[in-house]
């Protein structure tokens, strides 16, 4: 890690706290913007953190965003965190006017078609200024900002009472689009968005385990902490393996931004993730027992996130799908070539 | 909590030219026979051993005062990956190379460096392992093999197993308990290279389920060892076989063993009409060596720096193996063959050989559930 990231790192560690105590999710789920929260952010510049120096930002790009989504989910943070910081960052590239409004990036699976397009979960649609939407059309990426009053919402939530709404256009987005520069396609974007997801769902392990450790030296029976019994010593030590070869894929995937390999390593990365995701939170809850199944308890707000973000931007399966027909269309004895070509070299 | 730490690393021109080395040291050799190249570093070939030494690729981190190449763990990583991946018969070497010659750096006299590392890298001088005995598996402080004071060094009784090739090398790196049992069972163990043409020394080999034998049961009447081939300090040899372990636990080979039969599996279905749930098996399985192997790249930059990350590699070997297990069962689904242990090629040859021998994979160099109690204690929970 560079010291330039590190800086990043630990400096806005200070802004995420620990929101768990507090009542703002309760709120958020029930429907409430956390405005207070989004303007602490807001006030600091963070949301600019992947943009040039001019802009405001680190000048330390996507992986500076990286930093921020991994200590979203490491938190659990209950405002949009990705979303701006990711709809930014494509604005820039596009060379559009930076504002300081909420703009969540959706890039549109297929060309877009008569005057009423249709998007299945949209991250916070409700709340926003706008949808940075991207698309290809006739082998050309389109970006086109458009406004709140030019898009319905029917309000949605994934598990973790995050809002994910279904949204209609009333305008078509090819009109006023704007031609992306040939550097970057849809494709490109929506990658970068699946990695976010697995970024933060590397940080919501992280936390996950930590919790889990941590109940499972507090917690006794049988007259011991349960930590102390192998059975439950064995299960902790595979969810720390998958806990860190998340982090270690996301690294890596990130370490690979604008190479040749990008998609190949974000894939591994979302795969990773995804299926540590799974077992992390049934092992997490199988430690943590009755008590881990409240509301009250804090551990919820990790577990039901880690389930919802690992379909999110893709499945490990849609994932491993693209992954596994790209590797069978490789040339021949080109897999292990493929395998150790992302060095760097 | 301490975080288990896995930074990336990337490898840079200059292992980029040594890999096209390799690679090129390779297509000489032609292809290698299909029943060898699974697990192939269990393979022993002393004659390829040698050709290797002559690239320089033994000993390569080693200080070039003992013969060695001076070389990062990097380079040497890209080096063994490329051997492996290519199921190259390394078996002969590898003890030495891998563990016995950096245990030797590490705690070893400068008499016993200038003796035996030169050799290893020459090719000449293999180490077999001696830790386990017929009693003494995972327990392996409960060893009985003792070692008495005699005059001028120490007279060797008891036995040891699963030795693998020592019928084939010179030397056995050899725990023995050297004072008896106390309240700390770590104490009072120490670390002898002994000599296998030595009088007294007498070998069965054990033929294994896959019907090679390549492993022995050991038998010391009354070795003498003088006091020169003593490793490190007496009675301290615990400590010196789990800094032994911390190498032998985190390099490629602990993901490898059955590639040969996913690469093959691959080019079969690259010719067949594409199923989808055969490309999710084969990019799931591709994404797990994808980081396995940065995993592996980041402890052996660690060891490079000097770090000796006993918890990440346990972490690396706990996830590696069980890939290599989970490769033939997850591909013999989608290649829908039947494995055949007579074939002369092809993969129903690698499908067997991967089955039979991948009990093993997770048993040496520590169990899975050993290792899992390793990365417990670092969590803190021992």
């Amino acid at each position: 890690m560079n010291d330039l990231v590190k800086l990043v790192e630990e400096s806005a560690t200070r802004i995420f706290k620990d929101f768990s105590e507090s009542d703002v999710y309760d709120s958020m789920e029930a429907g409430a913007f956390p405005i207070q929260l989004w303007n602490d952010f807001l006030a600091d510049g963070w949301f600019r953190t992947t943009l040039t120096e001019e802009n405001g930002g680190t000048g330390l790009g996507l992986a500076g965003g990286y930093v921020l989504m991994r200590l979203a989910g490491y938190y659990a943070a209950p405002i949009p965190i990705m979303e701006p910081l990711l709809g930014l960052y494509v604005l820039s590239q596009a060379g559009m006017p930076i504002t300081d409004e909420l703009l969540i990036p959706v890039v549109l699976d297929n060309e877009p078609v008569g005057d009423t397009i249709s998007i299945a979960g949209v991250p916070w649609a409700r709340d926003a200024a706008g949808l940075v939407v991207v698309f290809t059309s006739n082998g050309n990426t389109y970006i086109n900002l458009i406004r709140r009053e030019n898009y319905t919402v029917i309000t949605s939530q994934n598990m973790a009472g995050e809002p994910r709404d279904d949204v209609q256009l009333n305008i078509n987005p090819l009109d006023a689009a704007q031609r992306l520069s040939d550097d970057i396609t849809a494709s490109q974007i929506s990658s970068w968005l699946a990695l976010g997801k697995s970024v933060m769902t590397a940080g919501a392990l992280q936390r996950v385990l930590e919790r889990t450790v941590e109940y499972a030296t507090e917690r006794s029976q049988f007259g011991r902490q349960i930590g102390k019994f192998q059975a439950v010593q064995q299960q902790l030590a595979v969810q720390a393996e998958l806990t860190s070869a998340s982090n270690c894929a996301v690294d890596a995937a990130i370490g690979h931004i604008g190479t040749p390999q990008e998609w190949e390593l974000i894939a591994c990365a979302k795969i990773t993730t995804a299926e540590a995701a799974g077992y992390a939170a049934k092992t997490a809850h199988a430690v943590h027992a009755a008590i881990g199944f409240t509301h009250e308890c804090p551990l919820q707000l990790s577990t039901r996130r880690l389930w919802s973000w690992r379909d999110e931007y893709g499945n490990e399966q849609d994932w491993s799908i693209r992954l596994g027909e790209y590797s069978l269309k490789l040339n021949t004895d080109g897999l292990w070539p493929w395998l150790t070509t992302q060095t760097g070299e | 909590m301490q975080r288990l730490n896995f930074e990336p690393v990337l490898t840079g021109k200059k292992e980029a030219a040594l890999r096209s080395d390799v690679r090129r040291f390779l297509a000489n050799q032609g292809t290698f026979p299909p029943g060898e190249v699974i697990d192939s570093w269990s393979v022993c070939n002393p004659e390829f051993s040698r050709l290797i030494a002559a690239e320089g690729w033994l000993g390569m981190t080693w200080p070039t005062e003992y013969g060695g190449g001076g070389r990062s763990y990097l380079e040497r990583y890209v080096v063994i990956e490329e051997l492996l991946a290519a199921g190259a018969p390394v078996g002969a070497h590898w003890v030495a190379d891998r563990q016995s010659g950096p245990l030797l750096l590490r705690f070893g006299t400068e008499e016993q460096r200038q003796h035996f590392l030169p050799k290893i890298v020459r090719g000449e001088c293999f180490f077999a392992i001696g830790m386990s005995e017929a009693n003494s598996g995972s327990d392996l402080a409960s060893i009985k093999t003792r070692a008495e004071r005699v005059d001028g060094g120490w007279l060797v009784n008891g036995s040891k197993i699963w030795t693998s090739w020592a019928h084939v090398c010179q030397q056995m790196i050899t725990l023995c308990r050297t004072e008896a049992p106390t309240k700390d069972r770590h104490a009072g163990l120490s670390q002898f290279i002994i000599d296998l043409d030595h009088e007294g020394i007498t070998m069965n080999p054990i033929k294994n389920m896959a019907g090679e034998e390549h492993f022995n049961e050991i038998f010391f009447d009354n070795v003498f060892v003088p006091d020169t081939r003593v490793i490190g300090e007496v009675n301290q040899g615990w400590n010196q076989v789990m800094a032994e372990l911390a190498f032998e636990r985190s390099g490629p080979e602990r993901f490898l063993s059955s590639y040969r039969l996913l690469e093959a599996a691959v080019e079969i279905l690259r010719a067949k009409e594409l199923q989808q749930h055969a490309a999710a098996i084969i990019g799931q399985f591709t994404a797990r060596l994808m980081v396995l192997r940065q995993m592996s790249l980041s402890v052996a930059n660690q060891l490079q720096q000097g770090k000796l990350p006993v918890n990440e590699a346990s972490v690396v070997k706990d996830l590696g193996t069980s890939f290599e297990q989970e490769v033939p069962d997850a591909l013999r689904l989608i290649l829908s063959t039947e494995a055949r242990l007579d074939a002369k090629q092809g993969v129903e040859r690698l499908l067997s050989d991967a089955i039979l021998k991948s009990p093993s994979f997770s048993l040496r160099g520590g169990t899975r559930e050993i290792l899992r109690g390793i990365i417990a204690r670092g969590l803190g929970l021992r």
